[in-house]
């Protein structure tokens, strides 16, 4: 009884083996993407995997960091093309766990909005193709506000006294206010820093609240008829009130840009170029993006795309840096006593 | 045979030393030698050793916040009292099944999750809310008041938090007041206001100590109540810690500040280990400490 069962067994196993050396054998071609959680719309991996015979395997990480370990530990090698934020890709590159993309196999590299290149972690445009930014920008109720906010300075308007909310980053608020004397987004010097802390002092009067989770909601409720936000919030409240206003602010933006990145030793390079061809055609671009609910970064892609993702034309971005420790500080100061003289 | 007197129950204080050592000396250890720490930025950090976190401390901007956090507990301590007071008393004085219940009243909120109460409270005071939409159904108001995401509101929400525990305490201290002593006070001519300020108060006056200390030493570190109820526009110690901590990224500051509000905190809790033992000979309140 028991010599039939191992019999069985091992034909199974014999039988199984054979099925996997054949499948193997018809030599399938894969591409490795890395990147978080629900980045695409499946419909978009699967014509592309129609279209080239490339299987996609969709591989996933929580953090920035998360990714730079794994990928450090694989040396540049396991991962085709790697979707991560800013500040991590200067690090990536940095430590040479990236590849030069070859330009001549994307025809479409001039479809990227120019905005979102030429950024510190890769001036040249060497190494990144981005997908989606976070811009925080300026939102206001018109049913309150009878009069045009434009940008950063009308914030400071006397008559919106106690009725705007802000968000809870302290670089972030600095920073707006850094740009609204036109200054750099990433001021190194502490006198000029000091003169912003003056400066937004004189905001606080018009604050209503300060908060990173439920700065958004106060516009639904009535808290507030002005609210400087960031993207995933924006588009939040103009799902509930299609109404309110969206400003970019005339000053300039502050961005945060998701990137693509080839590593180093990618296994098949050929396929993440393949994909980043795909992606940069403008309907496909499109579809990502109205998935994503991030501003679409592939110019060519505008007038497709959800119309409440396109940033308009002729603005400046800058994107935060760490400063040094003296900066840092006088902006942590800043904050303090602009929290304080808030209440 | 004279044998040595041996605890049977020693063994079984192991654990109990084990995580007072690991989860409170340890860490607190580690909380004051990271105070020393040099900062490097970002949540990174040297153990070059420094009194700069100290001496950052003295910056009028951060000396403002804890000032500022001692006044909001003193005047939320103050508010519990006068109403927490009133509770507790009443409370002793019920039958026996109206304290079981009343217990259970105050217990049951306890159940929910702080936060969620909290947003309990902003739906109460925002401009759309209930009390605004009463107040202007009233015809006393025309336009909503601006309740939420100010001084009033944290107020509020501090004393709404720690109000149980200061009831509670009163109504144990109350509940095991020799009430035959304020008959005889009576019989003997005092008016009602004369007993209760002779007998009763000194003998509910632990309770109220221990009341005050479990409503004060919270306030200053609620920090979460000042982010939801006053929109983050009253800078307490305890957001001044977590700012730093988080945002801020400069981990031996905010051990420095933690490291000053558990001074605060320790000096309040031995003033009322003093006093208590000083006021109720009873000893009923040292059951704190």
């Amino acid at each position: 009884m028991k010599k039939t069962l191992y019999a069985v067994l091992a034909a199974v196993l014999i039988a199984a083996l054979c099925l996997t050396v054949s499948c193997s054998k018809e030599k399938k071609q894969e591409l490795v993407i890395y990147t978080w959680e629900a980045m695409f719309p499946d419909e978009v991996l699967e014509d592309f995997t129609k279209e080239t015979g490339i299987d996609v395997v969709y591989s996933t990480f929580d953090t920035n960091e998360t990714m730079l370990e794994k990928l450090s530990k694989a040396d540049g090698g396991t991962y085709d093309l790697v979707i991560g934020d800013d500040y991590i890709i200067d690090a990536a590159i940095k430590r040479g766990l990236a590849q030069k993309l070859d330009k001549s196999k994307i025809s479409d590299f001039g479809n990227i909005n120019p905005l979102f290149q030429s950024h510190y972690y890769d001036p040249n445009n060497e190494y990144t193709v981005p997908y989606g930014a976070g811009i925080p920008v300026i939102v206001y109720d018109p049913e309150k506000v009878d009069w045009k906010i434009t940008g950063y300075n009308d914030l400071w308007d006397p008559r919106l006294k106690d009725s705007v909310s802000i968000t809870a980053n302290y670089r972030v608020i600095n920073g707006i206010t850094l740009l609204s004397m036109g200054k750099s987004l990433n001021e190194n010097d502490v006198d000029v820093i000091k003169q912003a802390g003056e400066k937004l002092l004189a905001l606080a009067p018009n604050i209503r609240l300060i908060q990173d989770d439920d700065a958004h909601l106060a516009l639904l409720n009535g808290e507030a008829s002005v609210a400087f936000l960031y993207t995933s919030q924006v588009t939040t409240v103009l799902q509930s009130n299609p109404n309110l206003k969206v400003v970019f602010p005339s000053e300039g933006l502050g961005i945060g840009i998701m990137d693509f990145f080839i590593p180093s030793k990618a296994p098949n390079s050929e396929a993440a170029h393949k994909f980043l061809e795909y992606f940069l055609r403008p309907e496909v671009s499109a579809k990502c993006f109205d998935y994503l609910g991030y501003y679409c970064t592939t110019k060519a892609a505008d007038s497709l795309v959800n119309p409440d993702l396109v940033v308009p034309e002729f603005f400046d971005g800058e994107i935060i840096q760490n400063v040094s420790l003296e900066a840092d500080e006088q902006y942590n100061k800043n904050w303090i006593e602009f929290k304080s003289a808030c209440d | 045979m004279i044998r040595k007197k041996r605890n049977p129950y020693s063994l079984a204080l192991i654990p109990l030393y084990v995580m007072t050592v690991f989860l409170i000396i340890g860490p607190l250890l580690y909380m004051l030698l990271l105070s020393f720490a040099t900062n490097l930025g970002s949540g990174a950090f040297s153990w070059k050793l420094t009194l700069e976190n100290y001496r950052k401390i003295g910056d009028p901007v951060y000396l403002d916040t804890f000032w500022k956090s001692i006044k909001l507990a003193f005047l939320s301590t103050v508010l519990i009292t006068l109403i927490g007071y009133p509770f507790g008393y009443w409370m002793s004085r019920l039958s026996k099944k109206g304290k079981q219940i009343m217990l259970l009243l105050i217990m049951i909120p306890f159940g929910v999750n702080s936060l969620i109460r909290l947003y309990g409270i902003i739906i109460l005071l925002q401009s759309k809310g209930i009390l605004n939409g009463v107040l202007i159904g009233l015809h006393l108001i025309k336009e909503p008041l601006k309740m939420l995401y100010s001084y009033p509101a944290v107020l509020v929400g501090m004393v709404y938090a720690l109000l149980p525990f200061m009831v509670l305490s009163i109504y144990s201290s109350a509940e095991k007041v020799d009430w035959t002593l304020v008959e005889a006070a009576r019989d003997l001519g005092a008016t009602k206001t004369r007993a209760f300020a002779t007998i009763v108060l000194p003998l509910t006056a632990p309770g109220v100590f221990s009341g005050v200390v479990l409503s004060f030493v919270p306030t200053m570190g609620l920090f979460f109540i000042a982010d939801i109820l006053g929109g983050n526009k009253i800078v307490l110690v305890g957001s001044l810690i977590q700012d730093q901590m988080t945002r801020g990224g400069n981990w031996p500051f905010s051990a420095a500040i933690a490291v000053i509000l558990t001074i605060i905190t320790s000096v309040l809790l031995l003033s009322y280990s003093h006093i208590s033992r000083l006021v109720g000979q009873s000893g009923e309140g040292s059951g704190l400490i």
